[in-house]
């Protein structure tokens, strides 16, 4: 059936709206791809073409530290989350749990509370029970903020599961064990290499969580690039923003599952 | 024959294992999420310390608080919140109604498009405004070299700037509830609303819009509320002479001299802010589906 | 091959006496049906002998083995689902061979009994298709290839045919009768489609309210249904009801109300002794009555009674007339041949003649729920549902 048509007042309005926003949202990152290639000190003009900051870029010890402190973080947070994440949705898949209400209140909390606050009061945690800011609370911190999504994330993906196909599996031979490893893990797979996937992402990205929870001495990436332009040391700062962009380009665009992943989420 | 037996179909959850399963995640959210809050709680009503924290009872940081004395960055933090929350409606939901009714092909290659962004690193697209904004940034740079002005405009460090910016960083929160609530919309209605004799705006005022309240409302959760606790954004491109709630209690717990107990304060009561936004949605938002239902 | 005992099961779901102390023996190598409307207990039937559900009560035998407390991996049964469950992330050939990987049956085994399966099902050229992929009638192929090649004792099929369009219901219901005759195993056939269940099945049970209300062969039920509801459900009837009058050799004579204080008498042969007196109800199916505008010429009038035609269907092969009797209302299908009387269609408003042979009525020792129907029973017999009966007995009065 045909949808019914908009005016072309509507139309033109909404398609305006489309690419102004398009534009908004693409332009200050195509300064940056472009002006990483920009053979200037001041980073605001156009002096003329060059590699050279891609090159300072691999010689900065401390930015290839903070990358594999990010890393570190991220592939840690995002492997402990993930499971976590996956036997408490395997869990709460149990409507009739009692307190279930509560525990569904407990994981949301985090969401829709400002990360700030979360990154104070780990803060005030850490410095209450006398314990040395650095790696260890970073990653604490890092895998209480992805542990939610990951649990909402494989959660959505159980609520469209089959139950027929466990009775399926039962009625062919398969006991418990097996049909919990070859019929319902493979079919809520994407459900959790998306909870993955959205660890990750969240956890290389997070700033301000990491800026209270990291001493002295543990540097992540953000935290990195945030201190270098509050000193205004920013040369190299362009050519790592590209790399990075290039970094997410290549997750978005290639990874199907991220998109559906993010899409479904909302 | 035998005796009546307990049942257990083969399909049934067992209610011990699955609390044995949902209990690490929900223990580490109570040790790390639930129980802070407290500490936060506590810190409030203790003496500060240049570096530290004294325990020593002190109503000083709450009196602060009640006094008024920190009022404007909460006023600021919540101005700015307001103002990038409409914005965002009402770049957003044109957006959000192009995509949804786009070709079906067409409609993941465009919200990629709004996604990829939103996937980028947020001081990296602060850093980018930056660049863009700036003294003699290149949007300055560009309307000198039209001619459209002759001194650089000042955009940077005004809490123009960080409108701007959280409006850019936000949009996508925005756009993908709406997105989903949208394309699952029944545009026949519509149809069916012209076909009744309502005109294009009438039918969009009765039928398109209080029909994706579910998606505003929930794009309005996901941009309101971390606005209000914004940091970074103001920090980096916002006039240093209005502060923002967040920089306040970033200072507080970072800079020396240290005053902890008035940063547990001004969180705690940011989270009672939050808390109350919360429960005045979903009251608004519970008070509208009755209507709808027996309106 | 053994059989399978059924032994007073009962079945309770949260107050909801599903399944109530069903008693059946189903022979080896039978097709069997259970039949019945939504909510009659025959799937939850069907589940306990697949074990996905434990009954309260009662005990299920395959041969001399009880099944009742065996989980359903390790049954010899294997069951069809109403919606295929095909393992949405393998192919046609790792569903098929699901079963025996799981037993760890050699893989060259394996390998040549799922092109044996796939080959039963016609489905050879298929293997490397996901089930995303195929349409209603592949997956079901697939789906009996899958149960069949674990060599089951039973196969269990709830409601396979129900996701399928009517063509295709038709062709699959000769396929899947066809693999009976080739595995030659047990099949429990559940269905709330009655022709699905006549055509295909060796003995039918007819479910209702959890119980069986009537077990045997399809034409059995039909021509001789043990209670009103197995006479209404399966096929068309009137219902008619009367008192004993008489009884003569093997036949019997009852005195009926036409509901507007005229009575007629109807004969008919009897497989019960019923007393002088009693009221009872018999069913006279559509068919068997035969509509003329002429007046038969019957010894004595026996079972021939005058009547309008209210209403007429034209349905293809046949034509129903509903013809009303006094205040009662029947049902007859008439086939279009026109050989024995004049060749002008019957019409609306015509008088007619409805006459029957006595032996083709069949008497129930069961009258309707409610005595509003006994006055108008005939060609709206009694439906099963509260709503309707309110309505009739306001109309009543």
């Amino acid at each position: 059936m045909k949808l019914p048509r908009l005016s072309s007042f509507f139309k033109g309005m909404n398609l305006t709206v489309f690419t102004f926003v398009m534009i908004f949202l693409y332009i200050p990152i195509l300064i940056l791809i472009i002006f990483s290639f920009n053979d200037a000190r001041i980073i605001t003009s156009w002096k003329g073409f060059t590699f050279k900051y891609y090159a300072q870029l691999w010689e900065n010890a401390a930015i290839k530290e903070a990358f594999w402190n990010t890393m570190l973080i991220a592939i840690l947070s995002t492997v402990i989350s993930t499971l976590l994440g996956l036997i408490t949705a395997l869990g709460l898949e149990n409507k009739r749990l009692k307190g279930r209400r509560g525990f569904m209140g407990l994981l949301y909390a985090p969401l829709v509370i400002p990360d700030i606050l979360m990154g104070v009061s780990l803060a005030l945690l850490f410095n209450f029970l006398r314990v040395n800011t650095g790696m260890v609370t970073v990653l604490i911190a890092h895998i209480t903020f992805c542990v939610s999504y990951a649990v909402i994330v494989i959660q959505s993906r159980l609520e469209d599961f089959d139950y027929s196909l466990i009775e399926a599996a039962m009625d062919l031979g398969a006991k418990p064990r097996t049909t919990f490893f070859k019929v319902k893990l493979p079919l809520i797979m994407p459900g959790v290499i998306a909870a993955a996937l959205l660890s990750f992402t969240l956890s290389i990205d997070d700033f301000i969580i990491t800026f209270f929870t990291s001493g002295r001495g543990f540097d992540t990436l953000p935290i990195y690039v945030e201190g270098t332009i509050r000193r205004g040391t920013i040369t190299t700062i362009n050519s790592l923003s590209t790399l990075m962009i290039g970094f997410t380009l290549f997750l978005v665009v290639f990874t199907k599952r991220i998109r559906k992943s993010l899409i479904s989420f909302f | 024959m035998r005796d009546k037996r307990e049942i257990k179909p083969v399909n049934s959850f067992n209610q011990k294992i699955d609390y044995i399963l949902a209990a690490p995640a929900l223990l580490w959210l109570t040790i790390f999420f639930l129980v802070p809050y407290f500490i936060v709680l506590i810190y409030g009503f203790l003496t500060p310390d240049i570096f530290d924290i004294k325990f020593e009872f002190s109503l000083d940081a709450y009196r602060l608080i009640v006094d008024g004395t920190y009022f404007r960055p909460f006023y600021v933090s919540f101005r700015m919140a307001l103002l990038t929350t409409v914005l965002c409606i009402l770049l957003g939901y044109p957006v959000a109604y192009f995509i949804a009714r786009a070709k079906e092909k067409l409609r993941n290659t465009l919200l990629v498009f709004i996604i990829i962004p939103f996937w980028t690193n947020l001081i990296i697209r602060i850093f980018s405004w930056r660049i863009f904004l700036s003294y003699n940034g290149v949007l300055n740079d560009f309307l000198i070299s039209l001619g459209l002005i002759s001194q650089p405009l000042e955009i940077m460090r005004t809490d123009w700037a960080v409108i701007l910016v959280m409006v850019y960083v936000y949009l996508p929160y925005m756009i993908l509830p709406l997105y989903s609530v949208l394309e699952k919309l029944d545009f026949t209605l519509l149809h069916a609303a012209m076909d009744l004799g309502a005109n294009e705006v009438k039918a969009f005022f009765k039928i398109t819009l209080p029909l994706s309240m579910g998606g505003i409302f929930a794009g309005v959760l996901l941009v309101f509320i971390p606005a209000l606790g914004a940091y970074l954004i103001p920090q980096l491109v916002g006039d240093q002479r209005s502060l923002y709630v967040g920089q306040v209690i970033t200072y507080k717990i970072k800079n020396i001299p240290r005053n902890w107990p008035m940063a547990s304060a001004l969180s705690f009561t940011l989270l009672i802010l939050v808390a109350v936004c919360l429960l005045a949605g979903y009251y608004l938002y519970q008070n509208r589906q009755k209507t709808k239902r027996f309106g | 091959m053994e059989e399978i005992r059924i032994q007073n099961i009962s079945k309770d779901f949260d107050g909801f006496l599903a399944v109530d102390g069903v008693d059946l023996t189903i022979r080896s190598g039978e097709l069997f049906s259970f039949l019945g409307p939504s909510g009659c207990g025959k799937t939850t039937l069907l589940r306990m002998i697949a074990g996905f559900e434990t009954p309260q009560r009662g005990n299920i035998f395959i041969g001399d083995e009880d099944i009742t407390d065996l989980p359903p991996y390790k049954r010899p049964v294997n069951t069809i689902f109403q919606n295929y469950s095909l393992f949405p992330h393998m192919t046609v050939w790792d569903n098929v061979a699901f079963g025996l990987k799981i037993r760890k049956v050699p893989l060259p085994e394996i390998q040549s009994r799922v092109s044996e399966m796939l080959q039963l099902v016609k489905m050879e050229d298929q293997s490397a298709k996901y089930p995303a992929q195929m349409s209603g009638g592949q997956k079901q192929r697939v789906a009996i290839a899958r149960a069949l090649i674990n060599k089951p004792k039973v196969l269990l099929l709830d409601e396979p045919l129900a996701a399928l369009d009517l063509k295709l219901r038709q062709h699959m219901l000769i396929e899947l009768m066809n693999i009976h005759d080739a595995v030659g195993i047990t099949f429990i056939y559940v269905t709330h489609d009655q022709g699905e269940a006549m055509s295909i099945s060796d003995r039918v049970a007819v479910m209702d309210k959890g119980k069986v209300v009537q077990a045997g062969p399809p034409d059995d039920i039909y021509e001789r249904p043990a209670s009103i509801f197995s006479a209404y459900f399966i096929g068309e009837t009137n219902l008619i009801t009367g008192q004993v009058i008489g009884i003569e050799d093997e036949y019997i004579q009852l005195r009926c109300n036409m509901g507007d204080g005229e009575f007629f008498e109807i004969d008919s042969t009897f497989h019960f002794r019923p007393e002088v007196g009693q009221q009872l109800t018999v069913s006279l199916r559509p068919e068997k009555i035969a509509i003329s505008r002429n007046k038969p010429r019957i010894q004595d009038d026996i079972n021939v009674l005058k009547g309008s035609i209210e209403d007429i269907l034209y349905l293809g092969s046949h034509t129903q007339y509903i013809v009303t009797v006094g205040k009662l209302k029947f049902r007859v299908f008439s086939q279009h041949k026109r050989v024995y009387f004049d060749d002008t269609a019957l019409d609306w408003d015509e008088e007619v003649w409805l006459f029957w042979h006595d032996t083709d009525s069949w008497l129930i020792d069961e009258m309707p729920d409610e005595a509003a129907y006994a006055s108008e029973s005939m060609v709206h017999p009694p439906r099963f549902g509260k709503r309707e009966q309110s309505r009739n007995i306001a109309e009543e009065q």
